[in-house]
């Protein structure tokens, strides 16, 4: 960003006060405009931010006032709990499959509509129902019911002569049936998508078709290329979400079989509301604050790799 | 300016009406008396059917006592956990608190729920028409800290059909061997997809008892765990060795089952099931076949019957209201009032007033009188009741199912199982 050079002009030091007067003046009725979302942003998220931070160097019961332990919810977190590991196995596991499959199948979806002419608005509002249900207690019985022993999808397998599958008692396969769960909620990337390809000039691909460049070849060249910017946005997004990802796994799994599904938000809203323990339950609050951060660093750093914007002339 | 201050005054007065509204605000604090009337609040969790068999006890009761008023609030089981430990964090919590057995030693260890001794004593709450057996759990150092809404036993739940088709005979004093040979006979006769022996998740309460029958219990009164490694070995090889011949359901199937709220017994899945006793009464509606109630096996070697009696759950009284008068009086008529409890029909679990047991039996469905029946022949078999579980105990049970879990798909041997389950329930309970 380059800033627009404008005459310098020299004021007196009297003008110079009143010209911050009159700002102080603007902005207070600004900050008066927007005082009841003030309120709120300060009443119900920085401070109980702050609290939460402050909770996680004690052990707190909600029953009996916090005692400070120092450090030591965080010590065992990362040397004693091997339930930990296990959840952030199980939250890693799931974000490296489930984020790219979503992402992929979002935006094939998005080539599909974008390619279509008459009545794909109406199509595409169906397809994103699912995002809109997909969380619902709803769906997780639909689920429940689809990849239950006599379920339709093992009823089809025994049909087909294949052997039946127990989905909610083999780790692989209760994890699959989740994947399968968050990547039918494409909706919103589908939409952000579908939106970047019609942003797409289409002299574009008229130039290439003239200099002979096929329909691959034009999407790695063309497409990809002029996508980055939201691919990159629809990237950071869903990985966050999916290392928050808690009510298809409790809803759909419980965390079993054997914590084989034991997501990160999962394994925290037991230690909260099952175990009642507060403290320990902010410390693993502020950890996955710190690991999503983390992430979403690494992707912004490398970003300069491999998203184009239009500003780098075309690169 | 002036409309500046215009401004100022309209915002500051708006969230002032707001914060007015919410819950807890200073509309919604207790501790109120309106005219001559103190307002006592009531919260239990239960289901619909509970609620209004609960909500027209309480107009009865306002009736019968017209200087107090009852706020009910009630809701389902998980929730209203996370509801009473916010209120209690928020030192809110209601006059009369509807108990779980697995809970109370919490609150009484943060003095939340208030010893009810005085008023026993002094005829308040009026348990002269109450067995010792159906109390035992709630008192814990001397003091009283709950009474028992209803009382159960753990017991095996049988489908009565099955049972006739297969000429199965199990009376109490029967043995595992026993069990296991008429559930195989089960499993064997109706093939695929039905089983005879459902544990239904219920491990942990089904060790509890076998631990009893050598007069082991799962924790102390101090709080550490009260068995040897050997009995729970003995039991996860003895489980083990059933499902791993089909006399009982694989652990998958058991989890679905359970999970979707359906009963293996009720669908002729299985012909017999671990359960609190008064499980029968949600089942028979599940069932075309009449399901029965009859007491567990005993275990070789055992020394005892290992039976208990215990509150389904209690009532307890906040310890930080000054309305503990009016909440006990509460706490009497839900226990003693015989009309009262004609509307509660015993839903909450068998009433522990002998008067109000001897009333309802002719009145009761027929499942609910099985439940009364069965409890009389526990009371003579009853052993001294379980300690209360620690605080932990909810850690300790997730604990104590991951192992089990692991040990039945074959990850651990028994041995191995026990020896992580007690290494990380001694880390828990410190």
């Amino acid at each position: 960003m380059e800033t627009v050079k404008s005459t310098e002009v020299t004021l007196t030091p009297e003008e110079k006060k009143r010209v911050r007067k009159k700002s102080w003046k603007e902005s207070f009725t600004a900050y008066l405009v927007i005082s009841p979302w003030l309120l709120g942003f300060f009443g119900l998220v920085i401070g109980p931010m702050i609290y939460s931070f402050y909770l996680s160097f004690t052990n707190y019961n909600m029953l009996t006032a916090p005692v400070w332990t120092g450090l030591s919810n965080y010590v065992k977190l990362f040397t004693n709990d091997p339930r930990f590991i296990q959840a952030l196995k199980a939250t890693f596991t799931f974000v490296v499959i489930a984020v790219p499959l979503k992402l992929a199948f979002s935006l094939f979806l998005a080539l599909i509509f974008n390619a279509g002419k008459k009545g794909s608005g109406l199509f595409t509002t169906i397809y994103y129902i699912p995002s809109i249900i997909g969380g619902s207690v709803a769906i997780a019985v639909v689920w429940r019911q689809l990849f239950g022993r006599n379920g339709a999808v093992n009823s089809m397998l025994d049909s087909l002569g294949l052997s039946t599958i127990s989905f909610f008692g083999e780790p692989n396969a209760a994890m699959s049936i989740l994947v399968l769960l968050v990547v039918w909620q494409f909706g919103a990337p589908m939409i952000i998508f579908l939106a970047g390809l019609r942003q797409i000039p289409k002299d574009l691909y008229e130039a290439a078709s003239v200099d002979g460049a096929g329909r691959i070849k034009q999407f790695f060249k063309i497409t990809i290329p002029m996508l980055t910017p939201i691919i990159f946005f629809n990237l950071i997004m869903e990985m966050i979400g999916g290392f928050m990802t808690f009510t298809q796994a409790f809803l759909v799994t419980g965390g079993g079989p054997r914590d084989a599904t034991l997501f990160y938000a999962v394994y925290l809203y037991e230690v909260a509301f099952e175990f009642l323990n507060m403290g320990y339950a902010s410390a693993m609050a502020w950890v996955l604050l710190v690991i999503i951060g983390f992430f979403t660093l690494i992707i912004f750093k490398t970003s300069s790799l491999w998203v184009h914007y239009d500003s780098d002339g075309g690169k | 300016m002036k409309k500046r201050w215009g401004i100022l005054f309209t915002v500051t007065s708006l969230s002032i009406i707001i914060a007015g509204c919410t819950p807890g605000g200073p509309a919604g604090g207790s501790g109120d008396t309106e005219g001559d009337q103190t307002v006592i609040r009531v919260s239990w969790w239960g289901s619909d059917e509970r609620h209004n068999m609960t909500t027209e006890a309480i107009a009865l009761f306002e009736e019968k006592n017209p200087d107090i008023r009852v706020e009910p609030e009630y809701t389902g089981f998980d929730s209203y956990w996370e509801r009473l430990t916010t209120q209690a964090a928020g030192s809110n919590l209601p006059e009369v608190v509807q108990m779980d057995t697995s809970k109370l030693e919490q609150y009484i260890s943060s003095d939340l729920v208030l010893d009810l001794n005085s008023l026993i004593e002094d005829g308040t709450i009026n348990l002269e028409d109450v067995d010792d057996v159906y109390q035992e759990m709630n008192i814990k150092d001397g003091g009283t800290f709950a009474i028992s809404s209803g009382a159960n036993a753990f017991s095996t739940l049988y489908n009565e059909a099955l049972f006739e088709k297969y000429d199965l005979k199990l009376e109490p004093g029967y043995t595992y061997d026993d069990l296991y040979e008429a559930m195989d006979k089960v499993s064997q006769g109706e093939g695929d997809g039905a089983w005879g022996f459902d544990f239904v998740k219920a491990e942990y309460e089904a060790f509890t008892h076998f631990a009893r029958q050598f007069d082991q219990h799962f924790y102390n009164e101090d709080g550490t765990l009260g068995f040897e490694n050997e009995t729970l070995v003995n039991f996860l090889e003895m489980e083990k060795n059933m499902i791993d011949n089909g006399v009982s359901t694989p652990h998958d199937v058991t989890v679905e089952i359970n999970d979707s709220g359906e009963s293996m017994i009720a669908n002729r899945e299985a012909a017999m099931a671990v359960g609190a006793s008064n499980g029968v009464i949600g089942i028979q509606p599940m069932s075309e076949d009449p399901i029965g109630v009859n007491v567990l096996p005993v275990a070789e070697g055992a020394t005892s019957p290992g039976d208990w009696i215990r509150p389904s759950m209690s009532w307890s009284i906040s310890a930080n209201s000054d309305k503990q008068e009016a909440a006990a009086k509460f706490v009497d008529f839900m226990t003693n009032d015989i009309e009262g409890n004609e509307i509660l029909m015993a839903e909450r679990g068998v009433p522990i007033s002998s008067k109000v047991r001897e009333h309802l039996l002719d009145q009761v469905d027929e499942s609910v009188a099985k439940t009364f029946e069965f409890l009389e022949v526990v009371g003579e078999r009853a052993g001294e009741s379980e300690p209360l579980p620690p605080p932990g105990e909810a850690e300790v049970r997730a604990s104590f199912n991951r192992v089990l879990e692991a040990v039945k798909y074959g990850d651990m041997t028994p041995e191995e199982g026990v020896e992580t389950f007690r290494s990380e329930a001694e880390q828990i309970l410190g």
